[in-house]
């Protein structure tokens, strides 16, 4: 294991050469060191502690990090972009500051035929954002979320990964008012850094498809309303056999010939 | 309708968690038993005798898939999945939370079947305070010494290593958990080779799912032809059905296999809720088609639902009546396999996402005539052209309504104030 040293901190996030910033996330380094070190134990190879060694320094931090990603490469000993590669799948790992309450309803088919649509809109309306943004005062982050497991109690959410079950307005109202009051029962979660707008990065399109990018989804329409679709309509207009043109062996083959001829030809 | 628990028995009566409360119901006998009396290849046999079928969503014989494993000296793995997130389904979740020391005994007895000395447990990170649970009931039985080295004066070792996943329904998948286990991006592999050949490190490796596990203490203690007598000769034993959607009393239902649905929406579900019509059920997460009325006297049983064009899956039943909104359903679960893909297939990352934009399209009003053969077209389209099962997941259920309820999906694309002008 590689040696981890205070200097090897540069926080690009948080302040790049604030002397104290770095002396503190030292601090944090060396004392997660020995839990990093039992955990990394537990593995026939080192990189298998990855996720755990990221679950530690995330509910040190409340977030991941880059000078976190940066410990977490030299504590397993492999490249900073592996580290960056693999955290950024896993939706549970922030790589930017969250609020103190992870607000996150279930959008699951059992909730929504169960009216969740009512309460998620009812969350929106009250804290003023969308998904996957976080209220200016850092308090509250929201995401709509994927089954939880809980569809018996529908609609339900998780709260900082605590169950909420069986969800009606009034019973939002009440939770947020706690929440704000400082006496709700879940504990707030750790906040080293202040929130910005999202914690999501991502490509500008918002989605992982390169198809998608460009279509403003929902009131600009993709499929057959965007612009590439409209232009290809143009061109079945003007030449109906474009219908006609499947990508069939036979042409794959003819094309494939047409390209090593011109390259042949070039040679 | 009375049905006998087996894997649900004491839960919500008695404080399972505890190790003293597990072993006054004969907890880790059966797994002394195993260690001190019985071959490790004597209770692969039990289990490939009672029938057992995984419980994870493919349902491949557990014995059988045992019997898989290469004799070549090398380590081997056992891997519990209890990364659960097909939606519709709360059982893994039930029994992590409420009867950890079960989970436990059944890891080892399997890890002891296999041959292997080192078995995980991957959690799904979601499950915070399951994983708090497990991880103090693993502490008691270290304690006991049912985990650890030299167990019960044989030369038997043992080590069981829990992880948290992070949020990602794909880690589910057995190869993509698998990368996720050796801390990597949880894509997964192409199969063949399957993990029995080269599993975790390269090394063989048997996935399989809580519940599957669970069962095999009950099953060395009452024996194999007690579990194979009950369900179909197919389907045997018990399997626990998560009820939820349209019904009077959702929750988990511990049923034998081959029970009709209708017993199992009517008599034990509680039914629809007051004056409402049952309009269908996906019987087996949201990756399995929709059945209908006429479906209903088919018995729950892997054999029977597959026979209908479903399957069984996970055991997630979710009930829709007459107020159901089959164009929003399909959307929330076209947008959860579009969301949950891992974009390494060009089918599964393009189609899922095309078909999620054609649907809020639809539903904001904008769809045109021609969407309602398109969703249909390309969920086919994008099916069986995967690396793995996700991208084929999108066609039965979107397929099964869109066929039942044209007319709902062509509601939302008729109105004249709709129609985009192309
Ligand atoms: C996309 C996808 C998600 C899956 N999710 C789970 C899961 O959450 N839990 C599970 O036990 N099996 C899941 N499976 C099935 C596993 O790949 C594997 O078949 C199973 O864990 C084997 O255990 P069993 O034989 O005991 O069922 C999933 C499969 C696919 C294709
Ligand atoms: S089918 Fe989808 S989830 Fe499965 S490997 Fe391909 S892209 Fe990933
Ligand atoms: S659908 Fe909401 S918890 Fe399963």
């Amino acid at each position: 294991m590689s040696d981890v040293r205070a200097a090897d901190y540069v926080g690009f996030e948080t302040g790049t050469d604030d002397a104290a910033e770095r002396e503190r996330f030292a601090a944090i380094v060396e004392h997660l060191r020995p839990e990093c070190e039992r955990v990394i134990a537990q593995y026939e190879d080192a990189r298998s502690a990855l996720l755990p060694i990221l679950h530690l320094f995330q509910n040190e931090q409340g977030w991941v990090s880059p000078a976190a990603l940066r410990a977490c490469a030299q504590l397993i000993d492999v490249p900073l972009s592996v580290v960056e590669s693999t955290a950024s799948f896993y939706t549970l790992f922030f790589r930017r500051p969250v609020g103190r309450y992870m607000l996150q309803p279930c959008r699951g088919v059992a909730c929504i035929i169960r009216g969740a649509e009512e309460q998620m809109a009812h969350f929106r309306e009250r804290l003023g954002i969308g998904h996957l943004e976080t209220t200016d005062d850092g308090l509250f982050s929201y995401e709509e979320v994927e089954c939880l497991a809980a569809c018996d109690r529908a609609p339900c959410m998780q709260v900082n990964l605590e169950f909420v079950y069986d969800l009606t307005n009034e019973s939002i109202d009440a939770m947020l008012g706690e929440m704000r009051a400082g006496t709700c029962a879940i504990a707030r979660r750790t906040q080293t850094s202040p929130p910005r707008r999202t914690w999501i990065i991502q490509q500008d399109s918002g989605k992982k498809s390169a198809g998608a990018q460009d279509v403003l989804s929902p009131d600009d329409p993709g499929g057959i309303g965007d612009r590439s679709g409209k232009d290809m309509l143009r061109r079945i207009e003007r030449d109906p056999e474009l219908l006609l043109a499947r990508p069939t062996r036979e042409r794959l083959v003819r094309d494939g010939v047409a390209i090593l001829d011109g390259e042949a030809e070039k040679h | 309708m009375q049905l006998e628990k087996i894997l649900t028995a004491g839960i919500g009566e008695l404080d399972l968690c505890d190790i003293a409360v597990y072993r006054e119901q004969g907890g880790y006998a059966q797994f002394e038993r195993a260690v001190k009396e019985l071959q490790p290849a004597a209770i692969v046999d039990i289990a490939a005798k009672s029938g057992l079928r995984g419980r994870g969503g493919a349902g491949f014989p557990t014995g059988r898939k045992w019997q898989f494993l290469p004799n070549n000296g090398r380590p081997r793995y056992m891997v519990c999945n209890c990364d659960e997130a097909e939606p519709g389904t709360f059982k893994d979740r039930m029994l992590l939370e409420y009867t950890p020391h079960q989970i436990i005994e059944g890891i080892l007895i399997g890890t002891y079947a296999i041959g292997s000395r080192h078995a995980y447990m991957y959690i799904r990170g979601e499950f915070k305070r399951g994983y708090e649970t497990f991880m103090k009931a693993l502490e008691q039985a270290r304690a006991a010494d049912y985990v650890g080295e030299r167990l019960f004066g044989s030369d038997y070792s043992v080590e069981l290593t829990v992880h948290r996943g992070a949020g990602a329904y794909i880690c589910g998948e057995e190869t993509a958990l698998l990368n996720s286990l050796e801390g990597k991006r949880g894509e997964p592999r192409l199969k063949p080779p399957f993990p029995a050949i080269k599993g975790l490190y390269g090394e063989p490796t048997v996935v399989n799912n809580v519940e599957t596990l669970g069962y095999l203490p009950h099953i060395l203690r009452r024996g194999p032809e007690w579990f194979a007598g009950v369900g179909t000769p197919k389907s045997t034993g018990y399997k626990i059905v998560s009820m939820s959607g349209h019904v009077q009393k959702p929750g988990n239902y511990e049923i034998p296999l081959g029970l009709p649905m209708r017993t199992l929406v009517y008599d034990i579900a509680g039914g629809l809720p007051p004056g409402r019509k049952f309009m269908g059920i996906q019987p087996g997460g949201g990756s399995s088609a929709c059945l209908f009325e006429e479906h209903l006297d088919l018995g729950y049983d892997y054999e029977a639902l597959a026979g209908a064009g479903s399957m069984l899956g996970s055991g997630a039943a979710v009930v829709f009546d007459d107020t159901t909104d089959f164009v929003k359903a399909a959307h929330s679960l076209v947008r959860f396999f579009a969301h949950e893909s891992c974009g390494q297939c060009t089918p599964c990352r393009e189609g899922g996402n095309w078909l999620e934009m054609t649907l809020e399209r639809m539903l904001h009003g904008r769809g045109v005539e021609s969407d309602v053969d398109m969703l249909v077209d390309v969920s086919h389209s994008m099916t069986g052209i995967n690396l793995c099962p996700l991208g084929d997941s999108i066609e039965p259920f979107l397929a099964s309504v869109v066929k039942r309820f044209p007319e709902q999906f062509y509601a939302y694309v008729r109105t004249p104030q709709t129609a985009v002008a192309v």
